[in-house]
């Protein structure tokens, strides 16, 4: 009788247990749809970052082909027909080899053309095995006992 | 009580088991009939799309990075179906601007559209630019032009254009023959004909690829980098090509001549520096090539035309005989006016006895009875090693497409006479290219090596440049024999006073004229005149080879090629920047 006075006691009530449940479920609710917020807030940046990365390379190819083209343009512009047109209505001529001045610019060597960079020769790294994997002990020592007249010169100067 | 409620669930559990296995096995059975893969091949279009994607085709540069092949924008303009909303307006505005029939336009406009057979149609291609601008005013003045209430505002919606490249040639003709062309209508099969548009064609033409593009946002991740074709740089000078070209065409329009062919080669390294030739034509408009090379025409003579050089070729008889020792510079020849070789009594050009003569004589008055000699000293199986060494029984390999050959006659084969040895020594019964020739006297002027020609410096592949180093062919005469030589025909040349001589560069040089065959044989009133020099003597930068072909001023190579070998030379020296003599020389002393 005692024993179940004590139950009673601490027993909550019922309208308190119908509460925590309520919480509980609602946390459990709170956290799935935060959950499929968050899920719906990166698909959704995913979807919008997939389209942007399409635009992009659209307008890459786009300016692709505006570059190709103004090349094009500028090269029918200077073209050596243009260009000898464009020399003959501003009365030039072409230069006469017995009338040309020649001067010897020391040091100077005409660079060969390149439209690009030269490959890149990728140098192979070297092991880096540390000196303590292939010095002997004797060959330590001796670089230990090489070392040693440098700090005992330098020893002083750390004096006060 | 309790076995029959165990025996109750047991058969509950069977019901379900059976059903779920049943629906189980269909799942499987529907995914295999042969219908299932229909629908998964059309589920396919509704995720996504794939598309092969062909690569930006390379461009070609000359030596300086002026552009001689491109690509220029073109635009296809065409009808999504799906989304047209006003027939009539698209086929109005595509015959004004297009030029397109506008019945046949509305037509196309007002076709039904059906689901994954039709839903695109291809009203124009290769549409200009300017056109495309017009039709985005049009398109923008639609949209924003002001209209009365019970009005309908037109649209264009439903017409679309894309922009695509097209292979551009800005030069036009310019260098055409070494180019070629590539057949840019044909948009799938596309492919480089002749020159190096051939030679390099897949190169030049990257790697199409098929590429997936999804659908669903979500699943872009990246869009595939097609990396464009490799680019090309030529050995080529435009500035040096424009002009050889311009130069043949004077020499062809005031000698007669009814073709010709310059090559200006470096015989340093092997490179072209220009080769011109007729016809030629521009490759913007490639599909007149018919009309431009009729019949048998070849598109590159300098490659792939063979021809009896006539005397030019005794620069490599002499060459030959110098290298074995057969003569010596100053052999003496006593000419007698003709000579007998295989039964055959061989002439001089002007049926003369020109008396004694030493080797460089023989050379300066092109001798043929003196060269028939030297030939028959040096023996035909000498004389046909060296032509061997000197590449006379094959292609030189030059990166151009259409290169060809004549077979050389040898000893023993049923074409090979006697007489031919003679014949062979001044150019008459044997075809060459003037490829070959330039390569095979290259080496005359470059201390014996001989360098394999070639038109591309570099390639240029995801955006590193590649240089091509020169290749040595063969080494068919020492170095002493062909300074001896080059020092022969520079003082052939001065002593004749010739008219390919070059106030103030030394030049060494042979003229030719060669009788052509025919059905009837050789005539003389019809003939081919060449010239080959190069210069400065010393230390050769170019090598010039003139071929005019039936020129009617005259019949000599002397009084036709050889002016013309001058003219191109005073001009390239400009271009190249080459010093006279006097000033190269003094600073060269300077130096040292």
């Amino acid at each position: 009788m005692k024993t179940k006075n004590i139950i009673h006691a601490y027993k909550q009530a019922p309208w308190r247990q119908q509460l925590q449940w309520i919480g509980i479920f609602l946390l459990i609710l709170v956290t799935i749809a935060a959950i499929a917020g968050v899920y719906l807030s990166l698909s959704a940046k995913a979807a919008v970052t997939g389209r942007r990365i399409q635009k992009l390379e659209f307008q890459i190819s786009a300016l692709e082909l505006e570059i190709n083209d103004l090349a094009s343009q500028l090269a029918y512009a200077s073209s050596a027909r243009v260009m000898s047109e464009r020399a003959k209505a501003l009365n030039m001529k072409q230069r006469d080899p017995a009338e040309a001045l020649y001067l010897e610019v020391p040091g100077y060597s005409p660079e060969g053309f390149a439209l690009a960079p030269a490959p890149s020769v990728d140098k192979i790294p070297s092991p880096s095995i540390l000196p303590e994997f292939t010095s002997s002990l004797w060959d330590w020592l001796g670089d230990r006992l090489a070392q040693l007249p440098e700090s005992a010169e330098s020893t002083p100067e750390a004096q006060p | 009580m309790k076995n029959a409620s165990w025996t109750r669930y047991i058969l509950i559990l069977l019901v379900f088991v059976l059903l779920s296995g049943s629906v189980g096995v269909r799942m499987i059975s529907i995914q295999n009939i042969p219908a299932a893969q229909v629908i998964l091949e059309k589920s396919k279009n509704l995720v996504g799309v794939t598309q092969t994607i062909y690569p930006e085709r390379g461009s070609i540069y000359d030596s300086q990075g002026r552009l001689l092949a491109g690509n220029e924008t073109v635009y296809e303009v065409g009808l999504d179906l799906r989304s047209i909303a006003q027939p009539e307006t698209i086929a109005a505005v595509a015959s004004s601007v297009l030029g397109l029939d506008y019945s046949e336009t509305l037509v196309y406009a007002k076709t039904e559209p059906i689901e994954n057979q039709k839903l695109y149609i291809v009203l124009d291609s290769f549409v200009e630019k300017e056109k495309i601008e017009q039709l985005e005013l049009i398109e923008e003045d639609y949209k924003t032009r002001p209209i009365g209430k019970n009005e309908t505002r037109p649209s264009l919606e439903g017409l679309i254009w894309t922009p695509y490249n097209k292979r551009s040639y800005p030069e036009g003709d310019v260098a055409a023959n070494l180019l070629g062309f590539y057949s840019f209508l044909d948009r799938v099969d596309g492919r480089g004909y002749y020159g190096v548009e051939e030679a390099y064609n897949d190169l030049l033409a990257g790697t199409p690829k098929q590429v997936y593009t999804p659908f669903d946002p979500q699943k872009i991740s990246s869009v595939e980098d097609i990396p464009p074709g490799a680019s090309l740089v030529l050995t080529i000078d435009r500035e040096i090509q424009a002009m050889v070209e311009e130069q043949l065409a004077e020499a062809i329009e005031w000698s007669g001549a009814e073709s010709g062919t310059i090559v200006v080669y470096n015989p340093e390294d092997g490179s072209i520096i220009a080769m011109a030739t007729t016809p030629r034509m521009d490759p913007n408009y490639y599909w007149t090539q018919g009309s431009v090379f009729p019949g048998s025409t070849p598109f590159n003579r300098p490659i792939s035309e063979t021809y009896e050089p006539g005397s030019v070729f005794k620069v490599i008889t002499m060459a030959s005989a110098l290298d074995a020792g057969a003569v010596k510079p100053d052999t003496i020849f006593n000419d007698t006016g003709s000579i007998m070789v295989g039964g055959s009594t061989i002439t001089n050009w002007n049926y003369g006895a020109w008396g004694e003569q030493d080797m460089t004589g023989c050379m300066q008055h092109s001798l043929n009875v003196c060269l028939s000699w030297i030939a028959t000293q040096l023996g035909a199986d000498k004389f046909y090693t060296y032509l061997k060494n000197f590449g006379f029984d094959r292609n030189t390999g030059i990166d151009l497409g259409g290169e060809s050959h004549w077979p050389l006659k040898l000893p023993g084969d049923n074409q090979w006479y006697e007489v031919d040895l003679a014949t062979n020594s001044f150019g008459q019964g044997i075809s060459v290219t003037p490829i070959q020739m330039a390569m095979a006297i290259g080496a005359v002027a470059n201390e014996g090596r001989m360098m394999a020609p070639h038109v591309v410096k570099a390639i240029i592949i995801d955006g590193q440049q590649y240089e091509i180093n020169p290749v040595i062919v063969g080494n068919p005469i020492k170095a002493e024999t062909a300074e001896t030589l080059t020092r022969m025909l520079v003082t052939s040349l001065e002593e004749e006073s010739s008219v390919a001589l070059v106030e103030g560069y030394s030049v060494a040089g042979k003229t030719g004229t060669a009788e052509i065959p025919t059905p009837f044989g050789y005539t003389s009133s019809v003939t081919n005149t060449s010239f080959v020099g190069w210069g400065p003597a010393e230390d050769p930068k170019f090598l010039v080879y003139v071929w005019l072909e039936k020129p009617t001023i005259s019949i000599w190579g002397s009084e036709v090629a050889a002016p013309v070998f001058s003219k191109v030379v005073q001009k390239l020296v400009v271009l190249m920047d080459i010093p006279p003599d006097q000033i190269r020389l003094q600073a060269s002393a300077e130096d040292h």
